[in-house]
């Protein structure tokens, strides 16, 4: 059971989170202010934390940068009300780890954490398989079973990272982030639904069994339920 | 504590100090001009004595005491004097009583007292005089009195005293009223000042008429007030538009929510309801977000982000981004890569401005349209074009699209938030570059750049400019 720290100043959005997060089978500890927050994380080591950006007494960001100076390497989820146009968020996300603004759907929070919880780790794979999918990363390929799949480089792209995270739940915010670069939301919104149809159409073919499934209004997930 | 604050004001100082360096140069020059006034009548005089006496002396013996007699005679104001002695000292003619002993008889004039008859040392008469040794023995004494040059210098006296006091006073009456007058300027912008300061945005400085500092001050203070009423004005009105634009979706959630409480039957009724709701608020967060990230970037006055950017890289991937999307739109998506260059910029937020015009274009464009991505450099400028066969945005709005929240009244009902351009506005302003839209029909939106590092000084003071055309 993956054990999370929470530092979170407002009840009611702790309470909210410990609950969705409790419900998913995540042990959750909460901390409301950052120096307990700080303590904490200290002393029981959790596999993941989230962290408020503005907090009583210390910094969200300050009680990271002091657990990075101790080596403690823990994957932080930030939430914050501020944007993201700032130097130290950016060095935050250079850092491997995430932000979310706030507001935000309670689904978005949980895959976030779900993903720096099962982040891949880096394997020397050339050729990644989900199921019938195979992924040439050398050769550039892709074929489901017999099947040779014709893809564009931006599709091979989305493809090869549902393919490293597969069965995990993956958000439109997060598709965008990671596999196009977005630091913004585009004001097309079903930007990614569109390119999804097309890769889905190419490796979902009539008559094939579902891989890359809509979870409604949350994302998608790449999943080989034969 | 008025007079003190009006004596110690500097106008009121260099009045003073202009009106004493002026008295000071009108007596040197009236000093200048007794002293050579003085010098010529003494010269004047002078020469006339010699002459006198060397006539004199030229004479007969037998004629010279008649002479002297005519001379004094015609001298009716009575300063020529005269005077013949024998060598033993009796006088013989004129009106000298006797030869003065200090005059030297050389022929030489110099300044002398003299005893005159009739008039025992009345005053002490200091004149010119010249005394000469005849050849039998006599001595000849000539003199003038140069006693007009005192009447001079009491001319001038006056005319010192007459021009100079008047002028002096009215050097300190201007300085003073130049300094009561300025105070009281003073005054009257604190006091306006001090109203909008309270939050009389209205009230502006008084210009007066005339061209001087205070006015042209004055009319500067109030250009950038209207500058500033305007932006607040501008402001107030993003507010009324935030309000209404969140007031849409957040009514729909409500009725959405009114109704399932009371109308659904079933558990998937409900769910139902409740997902129609989280849209709704969804868009009203979307709104949230948008504004604040306009914000965000109006206020960012961090380059922290800046670094050399290819243009053609980002133009790309763009394309790459919504080619589905225009191509479901049944729309043709090109690049045309004229020249590469490199611009001094934040990578993120270039995207997001050509990712933003494209979004608009595809949007407004219909079917079977062609949007297309340019990139060109001349000179030390690029040109980043975003074209499309749309209808392209009329003169009368061009203004207007850069407002927050702006949609065309035609465009009403396509979904977005109103806030793409104004983004782009705001991050073109804040790399220095140049925001230009083109004449409809046929939408042109164009951000010109400076190539390389050289646009970064400039950055932030530079306004965005909408141009009448693209050219």
């Amino acid at each position: 059971m993956n054990r999370i720290l929470l530092i979170e100043d407002d009840t009611e959005t702790a309470e909210a989170i410990v609950a969705e997060l409790g419900d998913r089978g995540f042990e959750v500890q909460w901390a409301g202010d950052g120096v307990e927050g700080l303590d904490r994380a200290r002393a029981s080591s959790p596999d993941a934390m989230i962290v408020d950006r503005m907090l009583p007494k210390m910094d969200g960001l300050t009680v990271i940068e002091a657990l990075r100076k101790d080596q403690v390497r823990t994957p932080v989820l930030v939430l914050s009300a501020l944007g993201a146009v700032d130097d130290r968020v950016r060095g935050l996300r250079m850092g491997g780890d995430d932000y979310l603004t706030k507001p935000f759907a309670i689904i978005e929070l949980v895959a976030r954490i779900e993903a720096l919880l099962r982040r891949p780790i880096d394997n020397r794979e050339t050729v990644l398989h989900v199921g019938p999918l195979e992924l040439d990363l050398i050769e550039r390929t892709a074929r489901r079973g017999e099947r040779e799949l014709d893809l564009l480089p931006r599709e091979f792209r989305l493809l090869e990272y549902m393919m490293r995270r597969n069965d995990q739940l993956l958000t439109r915010a997060m598709l965008l982030e990671e596999v196009w670069n977005y630091k913004f939301v585009p004001a097309t919104t079903n930007l990614i639904d569109v390119h999804m149809g097309r890769l889905r159409h190419k490796v979902d073919g009539p008559g094939d069994v579902q891989l890359i499934h809509n979870v409604r209004g949350s994302g998608f997930v790449l999943r080989w339920r034969p | 504590m008025q007079h003190v604050r009006l004596i110690r004001s500097s106008t009121f100082l260099w009045a003073m100090a202009v009106a004493a360096t002026l008295a000071l140069f009108v007596v040197g020059l009236f000093a200048f001009i007794y002293w050579k006034l003085d010098d010529y009548l003494v010269a004047r005089s002078d020469r006339m004595i010699t002459t006198q006496i060397h006539f004199i002396a030229e004479l007969p013996p037998a004629r010279r005491v008649s002479a002297i007699a005519d001379h004094l005679e015609q001298d009716s104001r009575g300063v020529q004097y005269a005077g013949l002695f024998d060598a033993a000292g009796n006088r013989l003619a004129g009106n000298i009583d006797r030869a003065p002993r200090e005059l030297g008889l050389d022929g030489a004039v110099q300044s002398v007292r003299l005893d005159l008859i009739g008039k025992p040392s009345v005053r002490d008469l200091v004149v010119r005089a010249i005394g000469e040794r005849l050849d039998g023995g006599d001595i000849l004494v000539m003199g003038r009195n140069v006693d007009e040059t005192r009447e001079i210098s009491s001319v001038v006296g006056q005319a010192l005293a007459l021009g100079l006091l008047p002028a002096f006073s009215l050097c300190l009456l201007a300085g003073a009223w130049l300094s009561f007058r300025a105070q009281r300027r003073v005054e009257e912008v604190n006091q306006r000042v001090q109203r909008i300061v309270a939050g009389e945005l209205r009230e502006r400085l008084p210009e007066g008429s005339g061209d001087d500092s205070f006015a042209r001050l004055a009319a500067m203070v109030n250009g950038m007030l209207d500058e500033m009423e305007t932006m607040i004005n501008a402001l107030a009105g993003v507010g009324n538009d935030i309000a209404h634009d969140l007031r849409t979706p957040l009514t729909r959630v409500r009725l959405a929510l009114e109704r399932g409480r009371t109308q659904a039957a079933t558990l998937e009724e409900l769910q139902d309801i409740t997902d129609k709701a989280i849209v709704g608020i969804d868009q009203s967060l979307a709104i949230i977000t948008a504004l604040l990230r306009l914000t965000e970037i109006e206020n960012s006055r961090r380059m922290a982000g800046f670094g050399e950017v290819a243009l053609d890289e980002i133009l790309r991937e763009v394309c790459d981004v919504y080619e589905p999307i225009a191509e479901d739109k049944r729309i043709g998506l090109g690049v045309v890569i004229k020249r590469n260059t490199l611009v001094w910029g934040d990578r993120d937020l270039l995207f997001e401005a050509v990712a933003n015009l494209a979004d608009n274009a595809i949007k407004f464009t219909p079917s079977g349209g062609r949007v297309e991505l340019a990139l060109e450099a001349e000179g030390d400028t690029a040109l980043v074009r975003v074209s499309d066969t749309g209808p392209g945005i009329s003169e009368q709005e061009r203004e207007a699209v850069l407002r927050r929240f702006y949609r065309s009244d035609t465009m009403r009902n396509t979904p977005g938030v109103g806030l793409g351009l104004s983004l782009v506005a705001a991050i073109v302003k804040l790399h220095g570059f140049r925001l230009v839209i083109g004449p409809a029909p046929g939408g042109r939106i164009e951000i010109l750049a400076r190539i390389g590092r050289t646009g970064r000084a400039v950055t932030r003071r530079s306004r965005t400019l909408v141009h009448a055309d693209a050219e």
